[in-house]
């Protein structure tokens, strides 16, 4: 198994008397991307401060390739390049002396490492612009850039694509799989879309409300919940047709998503047969369709927003 | 992990020069000494139309002669004929070796200034120069990058703690060297040597000149600008933990603004209410123990207003430090 280069355990916080978050536990591996997915208010960005040691955790570990990073913060802090929330600069600097203000905090690094990470972001024509003329685009890229430097172990980054267009993120969701491919850096994201972590990431962790919810594989998760059918019924047969698919064995569950319609959560290769039970016992089936699971309803299911309110479960696509 | 301080300082002086900090300081001076010069050079004017004569040696003789008869009448106190002797040498040299003491020169310009300057102008230079050393890598946001290094945050305030001092002193430095150079223009550049009178002390409420004496004028600007650097390293000190407490410049400057301010008022008419000598803002115009003027509050002397002024910037450090490395950075 490859190197455990984050590893989280217990960590809690309250901030005025309040608790915000509480026993968040979980892993990173050298070469993944792993990502950090939760709503708004979530923690997300109150956990990364206590990564990076912006903020005190009230309680639990932080260990960064094994070391601790209360007890050593330099040397822990000295593996980690991180972009918390805004990639802020000094606006008044060109992009180059920016860098060398790092430089000179991070110690032992040349001025043809500078060269080279401002030629793996692309931003050599404008490295001697001050960063206040600098595009968001530019300015995220200048970020990663300071953070990349000094070659941390793990990268951690919160909501990356914010204010990015569709252009931007593609751009940066390569270069994020490209660190943790070819470099083997960990990759730690923060993200509250959904898509996103399910394009990018390897492994997530989900939280809610400063809880962990769920720690896994993106696509084992995802197989987890079996993939979804939706049956078009007249009305009138509804309650036979829900009662005669919860007899079946195959399907695991069943609740309706609209008006003359049923969803099932079932193996889809069963469709035919289950299809064929049902006229069988006299129910009109009028429409059948598909529908692969994707995270969004992953999500919705663990954080209880979602089977509660089975109408408005319908924001699941098409794959 | 061996990031030196020299490297820290050098990235703090950067970050201050290029948002032109000192600039502005540069020229604050660069405008105002110029106008402070002209006003000085009207008043020595006017003196001179008022007297009626330009020719200042015969009123020295007179003034020498009229002393020599205090000094001739019996009834004069023992310490009295001893200042009265000192106050005679320091005429006859004026008249010995020519110089006017009507019309001063760049460092007679320069000790007036520093007189006038110590308790207000000079500070305030100082906080301009320190109110957002610490609170604008909050209010910018680059805290997070300033912090997230593999160096302690004791280090990271210490640096900039340096840095203050480094340009505190610089700017007390440049006023001295501006107000010589601008003023020598109007008055000339000699006077060096000129002998200042000082060594008064106060017993009772009451100045006594028993100890007074004379020093060459270098000496005496020396001590001076000694004791305003003192002024703007302490002003420097409080002014940067306001930094570290409030995260909006504007702020930090109301706040020391009117903490200077009602220093001000307070020396003017405090003398009723004793305790305040204990507050900073009232222990500024050290110059005063030197020229032997009263001070605004029974109690106060030179040691005195060192140690309270002191006390003020340890303890402004203290809580500067325990702050700002305890401090949650949130946004
Ligand atoms: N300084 C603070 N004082 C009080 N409450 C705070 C503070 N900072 C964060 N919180 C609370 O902590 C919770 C988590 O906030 P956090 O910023 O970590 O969420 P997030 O997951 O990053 O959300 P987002 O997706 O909006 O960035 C929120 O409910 C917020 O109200
Ligand atoms: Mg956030």
């Amino acid at each position: 198994m490859a190197e455990t280069v984050l590893s989280v355990k217990g960590l809690k916080k309250a901030i005025g008397g309040k608790p915000i978050i509480h026993d968040i536990t979980f892993d990173v591996y050298a070469g993944e991307v792993f990502g950090f997915l939760g709503p708004n208010g979530a923690g997300k960005t109150t956990t990364i401060r206590m990564l990076v040691g912006l903020a005190k955790a009230d309680g639990g570990d932080v260990r960064i390739a094994d070391i601790s990073l209360q007890d050593r913060f330099p040397e822990a802090i000295a593996q980690v390049g991180c972009i918390v929330e805004n990639p802020e600069l000094y606006k008044f600097l060109t992009g180059r002396e920016n860098l060398e203000q790092f430089a000179r905090m991070s110690g032992g690094i040349s001025t043809q490492r500078i060269e080279e990470i401002v030629r793996f972001v692309d931003l050599e024509r404008a490295i001697d612009d001050k960063v206040k003329t600098y595009s968001l685009g530019m300015r995220q890229r200048l970020g990663i850039a300071q953070a990349l430097l000094h070659r941390p172990k793990i990268l951690i980054l919160d909501e990356p694509t914010n204010g990015l267009d569709p252009a931007g993120i593609r751009e940066l969701r390569q270069f994020i799989r490209r660190l943790a491919e070819e470099e083997g850096l960990a990759v730690f994201i923060s993200s509250h879309l959904l898509s996103e972590i399910e394009m990018m990431c390897d492994r997530v962790a989900i939280i809610s409300q400063g809880k962990v919810i769920s720690v896994g594989v993106v696509n084992e998760l995802m197989e987890q919940f079996a993939d979804q059918v939706e049956w078009t019924i007249p009305l009138s047969h509804m309650e036979q047709a829900a009662s005669v698919l919860r007899e079946i064995k195959a399907v695991t569950e069943v609740w309706q998503s609209g008006e003359e319609r049923l969803k099932t959560r079932m193996d889809i290769e069963q469709v035919s047969a289950v299809n064929q039970t049902l006229v069988g016992k006299g129910v009109p089936v009028t429409g059948i369709a598909t529908k692969t699971v994707t995270l969004e309803d992953l999500f919705l299911t663990l954080t209880g927003g979602g089977k509660e309110h089975g109408t408005e479960h319908g924001g699941t696509r098409t794959k | 992990m061996g990031q030196s301080m020299v490297g820290l300082v050098q990235n703090e002086t950067v970050k201050l020069l290029r948002r032109r900090r000192f600039l502005v300081v540069v020229l604050i001076l660069a405008i105002l000494i110029p106008i402070f010069t002209y006003a000085q050079y009207r008043s020595v004017v006017t003196a001179q139309e008022r007297m009626g004569t330009t020719d200042w040696r015969p009123l020295l003789t007179q003034q020498i002669v009229d002393m020599q008869n205090r000094l001739a009448s019996s009834r004069l106190p023992e310490e009295w004929r001893d200042f009265i002797k000192i106050r005679i040498q320091q005429q006859q040299y004026y008249l010995d070796h020519d110089i006017n003491p009507m019309a001063p020169g760049g460092p007679t310009f320069a000790r007036g200034f520093m007189d006038q300057a110590i308790s207000m102008f000079l500070p305030m230079i100082i906080v301009v120069l320190a109110v957002d050393l610490v609170s604008a890598e909050f209010s910018e946001g680059t805290i997070k990058l300033l912090l997230t290094r593999p160096v302690r945050r004791w280090k990271v305030l210490t640096s900039k703690y340096i840095t203050m001092l480094l340009f505190t002193s610089l700017t007390v430095l440049t006023t001295l060297i501006l107000a010589y150079l601008i003023s020598g223009v109007v008055f000339g550049y000699s006077g060096w040597d000129l002998p200042i009178l000082t060594g008064f002390e106060v017993t009772d409420g009451e100045l006594t000149t028993t100890g007074a004496f004379m020093l060459p004028q270098w000496q005496f600007l020396l001590m001076q600008y000694g004791l305003g650097w003192f002024v703007c390293i302490v002003v420097g000190t409080v002014t940067f933990m306001v930094s570290v407490l409030v995260r909006s410049a504007a702020a930090g400057m109301g706040i020391m603004m009117a903490a200077l301010i009602s220093g001000t008022i307070l020396t003017q008419m405090a003398s009723s209410w004793e305790s305040s000598k204990y507050l900073f803002v009232v222990n500024l115009q050290l110059t005063d123990y030197l020229n032997g003027t009263l001070p605004p509050i029974k109690g106060m002397t030179l040691p005195f207003s060192l140690t309270v002024l002191s006390v003020w910037a340890i303890a402004a450090l203290v809580v500067a430090y325990l702050v700002f490395t305890r401090k949650d950075v949130t946004s």
